[in-house]
């Protein structure tokens, strides 16, 4: 099965990819990044079958169906997927449950790619941090949206076109290869460990010595609680009550001086 | 009489123009529901883009709080102040945890810019930071689960007949309606959120009771961030070894002794380095990522 597109088919599809994956057009573009729907029209329409286009969409929808990302984190990036699969069912006029054997293994690699948006963006959004210090709001409003937009579609357009240009099996091929490699190990690795930076930070923000106990408490309550599930108001309702009494404790103790 | 109000006068002129203190901050502008419109916006917009590890959604809360700060600190320094506030650590859902906490945040920045240029005792960056951080873990877990979790669900599931029939309206549809909703039902709770943090800001001006109030969100917080970090940091050994035919698996001698241990000692040194060299993040943020990278390639980790 040979598959290819024409050049600007393909680039018009990377780009919509890169739009998407950037989150540049609003908070909505999480529909369109956990649901297929959105880039499967697009793809039908640039290939001028929009009609087969939705209903190999349709078809991938129901795999991802129920699809919820907590903090942000998916298994799989149904965009990036439908992104391919469908141009390549559209050409080589496949079944949909054939698009959606392609669909799953591309919308892994798709993950593990909107995570190394994450990972540089975090090295490459320095500058914001002498804008703030300056009380420089043009150059903070810049580092914020312009730098990640231009990263994701530097990311995002190349990787997209070459798949598309080059075609599916190449790419079923690379995602084997790639899925038990050490880089993806040190990625993973990388993408796991780096929450401990931030949480760092805030606990030095806080400031308060005396309080730590409560960030211990809470840590191993989590640790020991984790396979209940507990929902995250539960916790908070937790750390509220550990808070009213903690400052109904220390008032008294104040009050009796 | 007529001569005490002249001096009364003159002294309320002299005051304002210069002199009396070496430095005097300005008035903030009134707060508008343009204001939180625009800020509300600008979270919304900028929501995932500047997405980090590090600080997750912190640029784009800071982002939609630009137009606002700036009317509310017309002084450099304390403007400054505020842009890097915002800039640390902050990750909740877009509409349920952002909006809210854009309203609250900014009427508690209101209250503060107010009393320092009235010269009282201001609402500190910790209450600010408190606040926040204590929110923010339970607001996204509502957030996620409605929005993401069933809403949007719900818009596909409805239109998805219009797909399978080749139909575009079943992806445009959708689409338009998630937008529509959250962005309506956000704003909401950015006026709410605003609406409640004035009269929390209130009762903490006047209730004497700040120290308190600061102890009991540190300690929400800073509960909330061992919630996070056990959930959210993932490090875990992969070294395995054998001796004389018994295979060590360290990861696992590890849960039996401690589980839990090895993302406890990245935020502990972690810490213990700030605390040592002062907030030094990139430092922070380019040793751990070295760590991580090399002990990952040689599957230690």
């Amino acid at each position: 099965m040979h598959v290819t597109l024409t050049i600007w088919q393909a680039l018009l599809i990377a780009l919509w990819v890169a739009l998407v994956e950037s989150r540049i057009l609003g908070f909505s573009t999480l529909t369109m990044r956990f649901s297929p729907l959105m880039t499967g029209m697009m793809v039908g329409f640039i290939m001028g079958d929009i009609k087969q286009a939705m209903i190999v969409t349709a078809a991938i929808q129901l795999v991802y169906m129920g699809f919820v990302a907590p903090g942000g984190a998916l298994p799989a990036e149904p965009c990036i997927a439908t992104a391919i699969a469908v141009p390549v069912a559209l050409l080589g006029h496949m079944s949909p449950q054939g698009a959606i054997a392609i669909a799953v293994p591309v919308g892994l690699l798709g993950s593990y790619l909107y995570q190394f948006r994450f990972f540089l963006n975090t090295f490459a959004l320095k500058p914001m941090d002498k804008y703030a210090a300056e009380g420089n709001a043009r150059g903070l409003k810049f580092s914020i949206v312009a730098i990640p937009t231009m990263i994701s579609f530097v990311l995002f357009i190349p990787l997209m076109f070459i798949a598309l240009y080059f075609g599916a099996p190449v790419i079923s091929g690379v995602v084997a290869n790639i899925e038990h490699g050490t880089l993806i190990h040190v990625l993973n690795s990388v993408g796991g460990g780096l929450a401990a930076l931030g949480i760092a930070v805030i606990m030095q923000v806080i400031g308060k010595k005396q309080l730590l106990p409560f960030f211990f408490l809470a840590y191993f309550m989590s640790v020991a609680f984790a396979k209940l599930q507990i929902n995250m108001t539960i916790y908070a309702i937790f750390g509220a009550i550990f808070a009213i009494l903690y400052v109904m404790f220390t008032s008294k103790a104040s009050d009796k001086q | 009489m007529s001569e005490e109000n002249a001096v009364a006068a003159n002294d309320e002129n002299v005051a304002t123009p210069e002199t009396d203190e070496p430095k005097r901050i300005p008035q903030p502008d009134k707060i508008t529901n343009k204001d939180l419109m625009k800020s509300w916006f600008g979270w919304w917009w900028t929501n995932e883009i500047p997405h980090t590890f590090d600080r997750m959604l912190a640029p784009a809360f800071c982002f939609g709080l630009i137009p606002t700060l700036q009317k509310l600190y017309k002084d450099k320094d304390e403007l400054a102040k505020a842009f890097q506030r915002h800039l640390l650590f902050f990750n909740t859902q877009a509409t349920w945890g952002g909006g809210t906490l854009t309203g609250v945040t900014i009427s508690l920045e209101e209250a503060r810019a107010k009393a320092l240029a009235n010269g009282e005792e201001p609402i500190s960056e910790d209450m600010i930071n408190n606040t926040k951080v204590g929110l923010m873990g339970p607001l996204a877990g509502i957030g996620d689960s409605i929005d993401s979790g069933t809403v949007q669900y719900i818009f596909i599931a409805i239109f998805l007949p219009f797909a399978q029939q080749g139909n575009f309206l079943g992806a445009l549809l959708p689409f338009l309606c998630f937008a529509i909703a959250t962005f309506t039902y956000g704003f909401y709770f950015t006026k709410m959120g605003y609406s409640l943090g004035r009269s929390a800001a209130k009762e903490i001006m006047t209730g004497g009771r700040m120290a308190g109030i600061i102890d009991g969100l540190g300690v929400l917080g800073l509960y909330m961030m061992g919630i996070l970090a056990g959930q959210y940091i993932k490090i875990q050994s992969y070294l395995k070894f054998t001796i004389s035919h018994k295979t060590f698996d360290i990861q696992q001698i590890l849960n039996t002794i401690l589980p839990g241990a090895l993302p406890l000692v990245a935020v502990l040194a972690l810490y213990w380095y700030f605390q040592k060299q002062g907030l030094k993040i990139t430092r922070g943020l380019v040793y751990l990522t070295l760590a991580l990278v090399i002990l990952s390639s040689f599957y230690i980790l």
